[in-house]
């Protein structure tokens, strides 16, 4: 049977250093030079035969001295080899996702300091966080697509209207794909008595990633967080946080404003 | 035979840690596909073919046609290859619900299982073969106390272009000569 030069590696007679198909001497050197093929194939310069490097580096020497010998076929390869590169890929694997997890956003946590931001509102000024420093703050993520948001609403104006003597402020973020104008629109609707902020993916971020609408943090006039609500919860639930939030004691100015250092 | 047993023991080794990494990983999506087997379309013809969904115990997703203009429909779009024609999607009618957020106001969604049928219509000139349709469903889902941001699900299914069936014989004219 005719044998493909292409399909096999022959094996070179590594003590005689010479191609064992036709015999000629194969030297390192110039004719041999394994950075100069990245295969890792030398080529007899008298006959043209190919043959491995990893052959003339350190393998042994051919009983037969010089047989053409086939490839070893992968169904003989060490299945214990398998196992570990298997283990290694699931090993991987488990702490891709690990890892991945851990590049989520952090959790936000209460009597942390509330992370500042700059967004825009709808009439088109920028807001900071920081700007409502000294008042109790109830920062409230939503959006126009959120049922649940829409029951809120009635009671952030009621509340805004009822507590804003003693200092609360109520900032609503809207994270909506929506236009501003629709969220203009909604806002109307709702007959919102607060700011309304368009959100962006980073400040939602810095507040854990906001999973789920409504989220509402309650922020108290030293900028650090005291509660947290996700979700629809009671009128009287929101009510005792804002209470939280307004019974804390403004911040001196140096730690207040460490607080409230803007997300870099 | 060594090398079949511990491929079968590698794989369910790799299946369970990746699973169990998965499971940590966040809520489980709350919509699913089912998938399709293959589905045979004649040539030049209409072919309707079901795709079904289920929403997760719990949740709901707003129908195709939601009640306010400020609802994130469900939608879904698809992406054919050349000369196979998208007929009309047919979405179900959703279920008028009332939910503790919206006690005043019905809400029209979808929950539990649901049906989108898709016509697929290749034309005459659509070589005979495997085809794979892809798309993407469009949803929003909330639960009872809180909604999640709108969510994309890939949709895909095979069809089996086939010729067109062949049309009524007609009996050949009959010669009125008698021959003896």
């Amino acid at each position: 049977m005719a044998v493909d030069d292409k399909s096999y590696t022959t094996a070179i007679d590594q003590s005689q250093g010479r191609c064992p198909k036709c015999g000629a001497p194969l030297e390192r050197g110039s004719s041999f030079d394994p950075q100069a093929d990245a295969a890792g194939t030398i080529i007899c310069g008298a006959c043209g035969a190919p043959h491995s490097v990893s052959d003339v580096a350190g393998g042994k020497p051919q009983a037969d001295g010089g047989a053409i010998q086939p490839q070893m076929s992968a169904g003989k390869r060490n299945p214990f080899a398998l196992v570990v590169v298997a283990l290694v890929a699931a090993a991987m694997l488990y702490f891709g996702f690990h890892m991945a997890r851990r590049s989520a956003p952090p959790a936000i946590t209460k009597s942390g300091p509330a992370p500042d931001f700059t967004l825009q509102s709808l009439d088109g000024n920028s807001m900071r966080l920081s700007d409502f420093r000294g008042k109790a703050v109830l920062l409230n993520f939503w959006a126009t697509w959120c049922g649940p948001c829409k029951i809120e609403m009635p009671w952030f104006i009621e509340l805004q209207k009822q507590y804003q003597a003693q200092g609360l402020q109520i900032v609503g973020v809207a994270m909506d794909d929506s236009s501003k104008e629709d969220i203009a629109k909604f806002a109307q609707e709702m007959g919102v008595n607060y700011p309304v902020l368009i959100g962006k993916e980073a400040v939602g971020d810095a507040y854990g990633g906001v999973p789920a609408l409504p989220e509402s943090f309650f922020i108290g006039r030293d900028g650090k967080i005291v509660d947290k609500i996700i979700g629809l919860k009671g009128k009287s639930e929101i009510e005792d946080s804002i209470k939280k939030a307004l019974n804390t004691e403004p911040a001196n100015s140096q730690s207040a404003t460490a607080a409230l250092q803007p997300q870099k | 035979m060594i090398l079949r047993q511990h491929k079968s023991t590698v794989i369910s080794l790799v299946a369970l840690l990746a699973g169990s990494a998965w499971a940590q990983g966040g809520k489980a999506p709350s919509v699913s596909f089912a998938p399709v087997s293959v589905v045979t379309a004649p040539r030049a013809a209409q072919t309707m073919v079901d795709l079904n969904f289920r929403v997760a115990s719990g949740f709901h997703i707003n129908s195709n046609t939601p009640k306010s203009e400020f609802l994130i429909p469900t939608n879904l779009k698809m992406d054919l290859p050349t000369d196979i024609i998208l007929g009309k999607i047919q979405y179900p009618a959703g279920k008028d619900l009332v939910f503790p957020f919206s006690p005043d106001e019905k809400l029209n969604v979808y929950s539990g299982d649901f049906t989108i049928a898709v016509a697929v219509h290749p034309l005459h000139a659509v070589v005979p073969g495997k085809y794979v349709m892809h798309g993407v469903l469009r949803f929003q889902a909330c639960d009872n106390a809180q909604c999640f941001p709108p969510k994309t699900l890939p949709v895909s299914f095979e069809v089996k272009v086939v010729k067109e069936p062949p049309g009524p014989r007609h009996n050949p004219a009959q010669s009125p000569h008698i021959h003896n």
